[in-house]
């Protein structure tokens, strides 16, 4: 199994954390790209919808830095997605299902999204390859043992965590990573 | 095995068929949240084919040696919905036309029901001279052949 990316979203609906196992794009085939595509693809990069890996190729400085600007902005519209997406599901279920009912994945051809939301109305979401079974009982494990331990236990976290404050500390960091490649 | 209900929705995201076989295995919404549910689902399921984390990079070595870019499979949009109380099946036709079955959790050989919907679709409702296209089903022949296959379903 493969894990692609993890989202936690608070009670205020914001993205909080995320976090992509994925290697970067741009550094996919540097070497067998025709030297004609790059020169193509940067001046329309942005028009374009990312399906080809070259895109971000760029040799300046310049065309670097645009690129990791817009591969953030891009992290930041794809949370924004997910969490719609997620959100009208778990009402969809709710009102077919009962409110006692719970959304817990969905599968497209390409990927897999778990989905596991606590009582304060935390969200966790999970990204992975279409192989894997039900990460729910994962995403509670991630909420047990390192989003209560390292950071609601943490003194010096605050109790909002806007714009991820708090979250980002070395020991949640770090027992993620380990947590999610020792499944992989 | 149980097979709670089926919708069917068209390309523009409008619910043009809903029947439920199985009392109590959904809850009982009115028609009008059906159409919300219909428009919502329609747009989630765009939403779903752009997220997906793997780009299909074409393959340039291929490509070189064609000539041409082959072009990488489409991405699809959510096929399976997983809840504790139920299953949602989603099957989208070439021609965007959604086929959503809803059924119990254990519920096994979905896609071949959900494609026989399709079938019957295409025979009773899509034949039938006097169906507009895009418009609410309302064909008799379809609903009692659909009736019947599924209740062959949930007795067995």
């Amino acid at each position: 199994m493969v894990v692609y990316s993890i989202y936690i979203f608070d009670r205020h609906t914001e993205c909080i954390y995320s976090k992509s196992w994925l290697p970067p794009s741009p550094h996919h085939h540097p070497s067998t790209v025709p030297p004609s595509v790059p020169s193509i693809t940067t001046t329309t990069g942005d028009a374009l919808p990312p399906v080809n890996g070259g895109t971000t190729t760029g040799t300046g400085p310049t065309d670097r830095r645009t690129s990791t600007r817009t591969q953030k902005q891009k992290a930041g519209d794809d949370a924004k997605l997910i969490f719609g997406t997620v959100f009208s599901l778990r009402n969809m279920v709710r009102k077919l299902g009962g409110e006692d009912d719970a959304f817990i994945s969905y599968r497209t051809a390409q990927y897999k999204l778990h989905y596991y939301e606590t009582v304060s109305n935390l969200r966790f979401v999970m990204l992975t390859d279409t192989a894997t079974m039900s990460m729910r009982n994962v995403l509670h494990q991630i909420y047990i043992n390192l989003w209560v331990e390292y950071v609601v236990k943490n003194p010096l976290s605050p109790v909002e965590h806007k714009g991820g404050e708090g979250v980002k500390n070395e020991l949640f960091e770090l027992g993620l990573d380990q947590f999610v490649r020792g499944l992989m | 095995m149980t097979v709670f209900a089926v919708i069917i929705i068209n390309k523009a995201g409008g619910l043009i068929y809903n029947r439920t076989f199985h009392e109590g295995g959904l809850n009982k919404i009115s028609t009008n949240d059906y159409l919300v549910l219909a428009g919502t689902f329609h747009g989630v399921h765009a939403i779903t084919t752009r997220l997906s984390p793997v780009k299909n990079v074409p393959d340039r070595n291929s490509a070189s040696s064609a000539g041409i870019l082959t072009r990488p499979e489409p991405p699809s949009g959510l096929e399976v919905l997983e809840s504790e109380n139920f299953r949602m099946q989603c099957f989208n036709t070439l021609t965007g036309t959604k086929f959503l079955l809803f059924t119990d959790t254990t519920q096994a050989n979905v896609d071949v029901t959900i494609r026989r919907v399709y079938e019957m679709y295409s025979d009773y409702v899509m034949k039938n001279p006097f169906y507009q296209l895009e418009m609410p089903v309302r064909c008799e022949m379809f609903d009692r052949k659909l009736l019947s296959y599924i209740r062959e379903i949930n007795n067995r």
